[in-house]
């Protein structure tokens, strides 16, 4: 099909004789073609066919073209443009420079997120409906002592999903308490209680044990990632980039029915 | 823009004057006690004295992870028909919080990225879709081809759609479609292999392999969501289960079957849940099987609970746990209804149909057929999922893609027909922005999502990501709700949602400690229920509703039940609530009153939200369009838990 194209695009406005060329690669082609439906080689015989009806389906094709059977036809139109479109998700495999600079111009992507460990004193909207500002003074003023005997939890009231959170990303906090909270949180010192900080559930004090920053980790230990995404760029630029170069060679006219023409001008 | 209010804990103090809920208020008078009390129970549960690091040994579940186990892509028929252009990839890609380009052109992204996914295409006529719109020859020989291949290209996609939908239904698809064995099918499911492969990233996003066995016989909907807990490898060796003969059959029985070969053929472990019980016209939950006019005999029951640990109670084709006919005495059953007929409209609904559509009667049926076969057919735990066949898992009420493509925002998308025939019409604006599944899983991997699975602990959400505990047991006490770690007391004292409970102690009932979270950007909560079904004395189901903890300083009345609303902030113009009404988090530990060690039960949480904008005000203020009366504007957005079964 490849061949075919190209002799398609190549020749637009050529008036060269019509020649066509079985070369050595398709021959193969064909060969292959047929070893994976038959699971064995074509015997000589066998090959001569699938070259005689290669050129058949060539002749018969431009023929069918040079008549004009193409141009109106939607099937044709789909096919061709599938075919098109197939033909630039067929990427080859990237080599390993491609994806260190894929990793590296995209770090946003594959940066392993920052995790924090921290535990909390929660205090309850919902259980202090009436006290929980003057409590929360209260419970700030206890921390700020920094009285290490202090049983910290005994401070303020049980959270459903508990009080100690261990290794966990922005991500997983915004799921848990909310973006606001989340953003409160990471943005805090550890090595000391802070806060409080508002959630939807009520008001925390916050004591980060633990920081660990994300990086760019190094390839082997994203590739998998970051081969996923370089070929999906790659599919949605090659794309992209063919049929720009094909539509260059056109002028397009889009005719609108005047009708809808002047209802769109009035529409607004 | 929509406003969402976050509120001040000041602001909440003014507002809600008395403490939020009854059963709180009566934990917090033990507040002084707490230690002891608390002291007591660990010493009972951890007799020596337990590590330093209170998560060593820990390995229960921490949090939920919350997903979808049904979004079709391109690659179901009906959904390419109906304009779906995205495929498996982008809707993984989606999922985990991509922004991506809907097939309708606009902007779509997630509010927050799910945590597991699968794709679950229909098995029949996969790859269908692109076979037929890249115009292939030998489908486009037959009328029926040629016909839905130039609708579509005139764009007329969607009645192409319901035609191909249709045609399916009663067994008549063009020669030339796709059956296993074929290169075009082995092509598409390869295809969705490699994306969940792609996409899954252990400790981050879970994608499973899937597919969805669509049996329609007479267009009633008997539809399962098939899961692989295992990797490509395995999913490779054998190719999905159509229903169309004679490859494939429509009757669940063979499904079992070709379950169980699987598994020992390729070593795999799968599990299956069916959906939309609502459009089966009585066929979903049987006493008498469809398919033989027999009753449901030993081996259809011990099937049907070993295959289908889990069923999908909710989702865009409306909610089924119950319907008001079946459950007159519930103030909430009226939600998000579809019983005209079955899927296609073609037969419509009778009342007799309902008791073998919905969840709850079917968990109480399946408590008298347990009586009756020893096997419980129809012991399933609950989730919830889209359904969404656009690719795009995106069902808040502020951020709906719609059923198909053809529904995604626009402004006159609620007033459509979604489905039309002579006998009913089903309008755009009744389907329904709903939900997910939550999972108790102790991490993010395929395994950890499938065991929780199989054991139940799972329940199911109609779109907000509330966290919901549910342990029972026979020794929790008032004080258990203010324990600092309500999990460890839950897992220590009892058995989590999807668990049994037998064996009661003399003189003693069932306690529950029961806990619910808001979704942190998501709306408060009005209460939290128990609906108890069970089977009295004389062989008859029976069901009740308890409220257990309510918002607001309410008061639960002797009867179990606090019968007034918790009213509304909605502005329907606008779009908008505030969370000045209902209460962020509940916890309380609730006995059954009325517990008869002799009689089977079961027992499941249903929380409530407060009333939100429903997906209709949304659109209606974005796109500046009036909605006709009858459309309904808000909503109370839900969680139902799977049940925890009481054996004598």
């Amino acid at each position: 099909m490849l061949f075919a194209f190209y002799g398609f695009v190549g020749k637009r406005n050529a008036e060269a004789p019509e020649k066509i060329v079985v070369s050595a690669s398709r021959i193969t082609n064909l060969g292959d073609g047929f070893a994976r439906t038959w699971r064995r080689p074509p015997s000589e015989q066998e090959l001569q066919g699938l070259i005689e009806d290669y050129i058949r389906d060539e002749v018969f094709y431009r023929e069918g073209r040079a008549a004009g059977l193409d141009r109106d036809d939607v099937i044709i139109r789909r096919r061709v443009r599938q075919k098109m479109e197939f033909l630039a998700e067929d990427l080859p495999e990237p080599s390993d420079e491609q994806l260190k600079a894929y990793l590296v111009s995209n770090p946003e992507r594959f940066r392993s997120d920052d995790q924090i460990t921290f535990r909390q004193v929660f205090l309850s909207a919902t259980r202090r409906p009436n006290t929980i500002e003057s409590d929360s003074k209260r419970v700030a003023s206890v921390l700020s002592s920094g009285d290490a005997a202090i049983d910290t939890a005994a401070l303020g009231d049980p959270f459903l999903l508990g009080d100690e959170f261990h290794n966990v990303s922005a991500t997983k906090v915004t799921n848990q308490f909310g973006e606001s909270f989340a953003k409160g949180v990471f943005a805090m010192d550890k090595g000391r209680w802070q806060g409080p900080v508002s959630s939807g559930f009520g008001q925390h004090f916050v004591f980060i044990s633990e920081r660990v920053s994300g990086g760019l980790p190094p390839l082997d230990d994203v590739r998998p990632a970051v081969r996923r995404e370089w070929a999906n760029t790659r599919r949605l630029e090659a794309e992209q980039k063919l049929y720009a170069s094909l539509r260059e060679r056109y002028e397009i006219v889009v005719e609108a029915p005047p009708s809808k023409a002047a209802s769109a001008e009035n529409g607004r | 823009m929509m406003i969402r209010l976050s509120i001040s804990a000041a602001a909440l103090a003014g507002v809600c004057a008395a403490s939020l809920f009854a059963t709180t208020v009566a934990a917090e008078d033990l507040t002084t006690d707490i230690g002891t009390l608390d002291k007591e129970t660990a010493d009972k549960v951890f007799p020596s004295k337990p590590p330093y690091s209170p998560y060593a040994g820990r390995n229960f579940p921490t949090r939920p992870y919350f997903g979808d186990t049904h979004t079709h892509t391109s690659y179901s028929m009906d959904a390419g028909a109906f304009g779906a252009r995205l495929g498996p990839k982008d809707a993984y890609r989606f999922a985990k919080g991509e922004e991506v380009i809907a097939s309708s052109g606009q902007r779509a992204k997630l509010s927050r990225p799910l945590d597991f996914m699968v794709v679950a295409d229909h098995s029949d006529g996969m790859g269908f879709f692109p076979q037929l719109i890249g115009g292939d020859a030998g489908l486009l020989a037959t009328p029926q081809g040629r016909r839905w291949y130039d609708e579509i290209n005139s764009g007329k996609g969607a009645q192409a759609a319901i035609d191909i939908v249709t045609s399916f239904g009663k067994g008549q698809m063009p020669k030339g479609f796709p059956t296993p064995g074929t290169p075009a099918y082995r092509s598409a499911w390869r295809e969705t292999i490699k994306a969940a492969e792609e996409a899954n990233e252990p400790g981050r996003f879970t994608a499973f392999i899937g597919y969805e066995w669509t049996s329609n016989a007479g267009g009633n909907n008997l539809h399962r969501n098939i899961i692989w807990r295992d990797n490509g490898a395995k999913a490779n060796l054998i190719e999905p289960f159509t229903t169309l003969p004679p490859l494939g059959s429509p009757n669940p029985r063979d499904l079992w079957k070709w379950m169980a070969m699987v598994e020992e053929k390729t070593g795999a472990e799968i599990l299956a849940l069916a959906h939309n019980g609502n459009l089966s016209n009585g066929r979903m939950f049987p006493i008498i099987e469809s398919f033989n006019g027999k009753r449901i005999d030993r081996e259809y029951a011990e099937n049907r609970t070993r295959w289908e640990p889990l069923y999908e109670a909710t989702q865009i084709k409306g909610d089924g746990e119950t319907h008001p006919f079946l459950s007159p005495n519930d103030e909430f059953a009226n939600y998000e209804r579809w019983d005209k007929g079955n899927l296609d409209l073609t037969e419509v609904k009778k009342p007799e149909m309902l008791e073998f559509e919905y969840v709850r009667s079917a968990l109480k049926n399946g408590l008298k057929m347990e009586a009756e076969l020893g096997v419980n057919p129809y012991k399933f735990g609950l989730v919830g999922s889209t359904d969404a066949h656009t690719g795009l898992t995106a069902v808040e009420e502020d951020n709906f893609f719609g059923k198909t493509s053809s529904s995604e925002p626009s402004a006159d998308r609620a007033m459509h027909p979604f489905v039309k025939t002579d006998k009913a019409v089903i309008m755009g604006w009744e389907t329904t922005a709903s939900g997910y599944a939550a999972v108790w899983a102790t991490e993010n991997t395929r395994e950890a999502i499938f065991d929780a699975m199989k054991r139940r602990e799972t329940y199911a959400t109609t779109g907000p990501r509330m966290a919901v505990r549910f342990f029972g047991g026979w020794d929790f006490e008032t004080a258990d709700a203010n324990n600092r770690m309500p999990a460890r007391v839950g897992y220590a004292k009892g058995v989590p949602m999807g668990g049994d409970l037998n064996n009661a102690p003399n003189g003693k009932s069932p306690s529950f400690l029961i806990a619910a979270l808001k979704d942190p950007i998501g709306a408060n909560l009005d209460r939290i229920q128990v609906i108890k079904g069970w089977v009295g004395k004389d062989g008859q189901t029976q069901e009740r509703i308890y409220d257990v903890a309510v918002s607001g300083g309410r008061k639960i009345d002797a009867d179990g039940r606090s019968r007034t609303s918790v009213g509304s902030t909605v502005d329907v113009a606008s779009a908008t609530w505030t969370n000045t009404i209902g209460s962020g988090e509940m916890i309380t530990v609730w006995k059954d009153p009325d517990f008869d060690p002799a009689l089977r039960a079961f027992y499941y949480v249903r929380v409530i939200e407060i009333p939100t904008p429903r997906w209709t005000a949304y659109d209606a203020k974005y796109f500046g369009v009036k909605m006709p009366a009858e459309v309904r504007m808000t909503t109370t957005e839900r969680a139902y838990t799977s049940p925890i079964w009481y054996t004598p």
